[in-house]
């Protein structure tokens, strides 16, 4: 029988509160800490001083030592400025997330957030994290200056993802207080599917509608008929790989696609030539393929159910290409 | 490479331990005295070798070696102490803890909890010394464990530590104004429960008993005893008239001089009114007495005080010797006000049977003493003359016997008054006391040893009297018949300078005191002590005596009729609340002050949103001109040119023209046509 695990009541409560809480934020990608929104509550470090502080009064009393007085009220004093002092740390701060670059599934995104301070004096000991992540990515923010922390943040799926909340906290100067604040960020981050590793080689090219209706060609070797360079070939045509195989054993021949044989044939990458059946795993697949095609400089176009990319290559097919794997 | 080079390439968390230990080891180092010699010799050592593992980069020790000296410790305050409760074991106990703490810790991480240890370790100085200098020491050692603090939370880089100081400065400048008004204000009030019993073993100046060599200790002891000032500040009396009377010592052994047993009986003395039987002539000396803590009952006065002198929460009276004793020995600074009458007479006026008693010697000493007062008896020409005539041949004897007055009589034998008389004729005030109230008794005159304090030295630049244990002396009274107890200072006759002079007899200076002898002026050095001795008195004064009766003297000044500690509960909460009204008004005028330009734009926008066009608060001014031309045409020109000008001057560089271009702007918003509202096309 499997053991129940029954949730902290109280645990659930809070969740709840945070949900809540959380989601009467604004999502904005620049946020400006203001008394509003900048919390502050005593850490166990602050309660073990607040007791310090009640011991040394009361040996004052017992003791009668007015210098004992003294010194208990100098660091009460002194604790409270550090109150103030913590939360003026985050007081006033601008923080700006950049827009997020696309990664790919299983890399941690780094979100780049800028810290602006308009300050006179620096503000000291200031921590990002992704809410509830306790991994925490420290700087200064130097006095009316920027700084810039970056956020590691690993989305579980592919697809279009809003940043997740973002903490920042400080305890400077005497860690007695924990100031934070919570904001979340309104930008998306695009996480593609992940390569798949190892995949194998890019299927074979189809012939082009209306072509001369020779038999397909098989295999990536067959279909990227090459020869030497060529003076007025295209760099986008040279074959890197091999030419780069070509320079190691001591020919210093370039190597380019024979133009004449690719262009009889069109590179489609479709689910359906993966030959994979869990749907995610084939726009792994496919996303490989998307790179290899890509890093070899060859024109690709893509089917997916619902959508159809066109033939090219760049940049910009390759974006265009993994956006729609990412959103499918 | 030199040791600053290799500290400014240092790690951060090695120069940050070595750091913090330098910290530790100047809040424990003047503890070092006051505990076990082992805990002192293990925290030095323990300190030592910590600091040696950050400076060669060498990994902590093992846990489990620090958990065995920490048992060891344990039973080592065991041993010493036979506990681990109480004032004594608790500060070995913390010593040894917060030093064995630093053995565990990465500097960093755990500086709270040194911290904390820290700050226990810190007030338990407190216990033995709260003078200036201490005061100073450990303002100095709060700032460090503060700054240590400060460092440790700031995680980034390898800050500078002065950077950390400034902080932690700040804070406790930021700080000072809270420390201010709760020492000020914060109710005094007795001790929570009893305290232990062992009370400071520090010396004590005088005690109860005097053996010969006993007050000779203390003429090398410079430390103030009490201080007094007159109400009126100028008056100088002579040094004839500062006798402050202490224990008075009536009963002798032969070599040991006991007070009598006091009988702490309040029924007795308010029944007998005055026991003393003191009447007092003239106008009282009317004065303030700050009295150091000397672990005694006694109050030190100037002979000779009728009327009790008014200290909260203590019972004060009166001896039959006319001494004024408190119910509990003084452990804090006292201050008090006094009434002295110079001009007395007390004790009984016919012989009685207690007088007897005081004309008591051990039999079988001091021989020839006994001798010596039978020849004078037998002396024809002092026959007759009465007790008066025989002391003043006893004092004649002494003026002219070639005696002399010395601080360094040696070690006296068996028979101190035969030795003093016949043998070595010299010593200090105690000797020729005992000498002379011997001989008087073996002529079979009532005589008695009074010690206390004789003389004084008056700062000039506050008006005030310090009497050191220094000016500790020792004198007689010899009872006379009609005239009752008359005051004999036998010390008078053989050193004059003694008595009646400010000139004191100097004990042989050390070798550091004579270099800053020849290097200062004696004047000069006069003059620094003065002043150093003045700031002593103000801190004694306003800090350390600053008790409950103060407090609500202070309360009655600021216009309190019946002031209790509820009222100063009332004004703590007053202020509490002054300073949150001053902070909640200047977060809102923190909070105007908010980007001038911004809030131009703002009243723009807000102007134009009257004028019928909306626009979100993010619309720079130049979109917002545009729309506002598309919207109501060429009606919004000027709104348009402004919103221009306004944009231009927003990002221009910091300079004076931009600062009075925002005055123009401001200026020529208050003047701007608007648009008239209309309906959108």
């Amino acid at each position: 029988m499997p053991a129940l695990t029954i949730p902290h009541p109280l645990a659930a409560v809070r969740r709840r509160f945070e949900r809540w809480w959380q989601a009467r934020l604004p999502l904005t990608d620049t946020t400006v800490l203001t008394q509003r929104n900048v919390y502050i509550l005593p850490t166990g470090a602050g309660w073990m001083l607040a007791l310090t502080l009640l011991v040394l009064l009361v040996a004052s009393i017992n003791f009668q030592l007015n210098l004992g007085y003294l010194l208990t009220f100098l660091l009460a004093g002194s604790a409270a400025a550090g109150m103030h002092w913590c939360h003026a740390t985050l007081r006033g701060l601008t923080m700006h997330l950049k827009p997020p670059e696309p990664h790919f599934l299983g890399q941690a995104a780094t979100l780049e957030v800028q810290l602006a301070s308009e300050r006179r004096t620096p503000r000291h000991g200031v921590a990002l994290a992704v809410h509830g992540s306790g991994r925490w990515a420290w700087t200064d923010v130097p006095a009316q200056g920027t700084a810039t922390v970056q956020v590691a943040f690993t989305p579980p799926r592919r697809g279009l993802h809003r940043v997740p909340p973002l903490t920042a906290e400080t305890r400077y100067p005497l860690g007695t207080f924990r100031v934070w604040t919570i904001w979340r960020p309104a930008a998306e981050a695009l996480v593609y599917p992940a390569p798949e590793p190892g995949a194998p080689p890019l299927p074979p090219g189809e012939p082009r509608a209306g072509g001369t209706g020779s038999a397909p060609s098989h295999g990536l070797d067959e279909f990227e008929g090459v020869r030497a360079y060529r003076r007025g070939d295209p760099l986008q045509r040279v074959v890197w790989k091999k030419a780069a195989q070509a320079l190691a054993s001591g020919s210093d021949a370039l190597v380019s696609r024979d133009a004449q044989q690719s262009q009889r044939h069109e590179l489609w990458l479709d689910p359906a030539l993966t030959g994979l059946a869990d749907p995610e795993a084939r726009l792994s697949r496919l996303t490989a393929w998307v790179l290899q095609a890509d890093r070899l400089g060859l024109d690709y176009g893509l089917r997916l159910p619902g959508a159809e990319i066109a033939q090219g290559n760049g940049p910009a097919q390759r974006r265009r290409c993994l956006e729609a794997l990412a959103l499918c | 490479m030199t040791v600053r080079q290799t500290l400014a390439t240092l790690p951060r968390d090695a120069r940050d331990s070595l750091f913090l230990l330098a910290v530790v080891a100047w809040v424990i180092a003047p503890l070092a005295s006051m505990l076990p010699l082992w805990t002192s010799t293990l925290a030095g050592t323990v300190l030592l070798y910590r600091g040696w593992l950050a400076w060669t980069a060498r990994p902590l020790p093992n846990p489990w070696l620090l958990r065995l000296l920490l048992v060891l410790t344990v039973l080592g305050v065991l041993l010493t102490h036979r506990t681990i409760v109480g004032r004594e074991p608790g500060l070995t106990l913390i010593v040894a803890l917060l030093t064995l703490k630093t053995l565990e810790t990465r500097a960093r991480r755990d500086a709270l909890v040194i911290f904390f240890l820290g700050f226990f370790t810190l007030l338990s100085n407190f216990f033995y010394s709260q003078a200036l200098p201490t005061a100073a020491a450990m303002l100095i050692a709060l700032l460090g464990l503060l700054t240590a603090l400060v460092n440790a939370h700031m995680p980034v880089g390898r800050p500078p530590l002065l950077q950390s100081l400034r902080t932690a400065a700040t804070l406790a400048l930021l700080g000072t104004p809270v420390m201010v008004a709760l020492f000020v204000f914060f109710p005094r009030m007795a001790p929570l429960w009893g305290m232990p019993s062992d009370t400071l073993s520090g010396r004590s100046g005088l005690s109860g008993s005097m053996k010969v060599g006993s007050i000779a200790e203390l003429a090398l002891d410079e430390r103030i005893a009490l201080r007094l000032r007159f109400d009126n500040p100028d008056f100088v009396p002579p040094q004839s008239m500062l006798y402050f009377r202490g224990p008075v010592l009536s009963s002798f052994d032969g070599n040991e001089w006991q007070a009598d047993p006091v009988r702490e009986n309040s029924a007795t003395t308010d029944r007998l009114g005055l026991p003393a039987q003191l009447t007092v002539q003239g106008e009282p000396l009317r004065y303030e007495v700050t009295l150091e803590a000397h672990q005694r009952p006694w109050l030190l006065l100037l002979e000779a005080t009728r009327d009790k002198p008014e200290i909260p929460g203590m019972f004060v009276f009166m001896t039959q010797d006319l001494q004024w004793l408190t119910s509990r020995p003084i452990t804090d600074l006292l201050r008090f006000r006094a009434e002295s009458y110079p001009q007395h007479r007390h004790g009984p006026q016919a012989d009685t049977p207690a007088l007897r008693a005081l004309t008591r010697l051990p039999r079988g000493s001091n021989p020839r003493t006994i001798d010596l007062a039978r020849q004078m008896q037998d002396d024809p020409a002092l026959a007759g003359g009465g007790t008066q005539a025989l002391v003043d041949a006893a004092l004649q004897r002494l003026r002219t016997g070639g005696y002399s007055y010395t601080l360094e009589p040696g070690v006296y034998g068996e028979h101190t008054a035969d030795e003093f008389w016949f043998d070595r004729k010299e010593g200090f005030c105690e000797h020729i006391a005992s000498s002379f109230v011997v001989l008087m008794r073996a002529l079979g005159v009532p005589a008695r040893i009074v010690t206390g304090y004789q003389g004084g030295e008056r700062n000039p630049l506050d008006g005030y009297w310090t009497v050191r244990q220094s000016d500790a002396h020792a004198w007689a009274e010899v009872w006379m018949a009609e005239r009752g107890w008359v005051r004999v200072d036998p010390t008078g006759s053989v050193a004059p300078g003694r008595v009646g002079q400010f000139q004191r007899l100097q004990a042989p200076r050390g070798a550091l005191a004579q270099a800053v002898g020849t290097m200062m002026s004696p004047g000069m050095a006069q003059r620094l002590r003065s002043a150093w001795e003045a700031a002593n008195n103000h801190w004694n004064q306003w800090v350390l005596n600053y008790t409950q009766s103060r407090q609500l003297d202070l309360l009655r000044a600021l216009g309190f009729s019946s002031p209790d500690w509820q009222d100063l509960a009332r004004i703590l909460a007053g202020l509490l609340v002054a300073a949150a009204a001053a902070g909640g008004a200047w977060t809102l005028w923190e909070r105007l002050q908010h980007d001038p330009w911004l809030r131009l734009l703002a009243r723009a926008r807000a102007r134009l949103a009257r004028a019928g066009l909306p626009c979100p608060d993010s619309t720079p001014p130049r979109t917002l001109a545009a729309q506002a031309r598309a919207h109501f045409g060429p009606d919004a020109e000027a709104a348009c040119a402004w919103l221009l000008r306004l944009e231009q001057w927003r990002y221009a560089p910091e300079s004076t023209t931009r600062r009075q271009s925002l005055a123009q702007l401001r200026r020529d918003l208050r003047r701007l046509r608007w648009p008239a509202p209309h309906p959108s096309p």
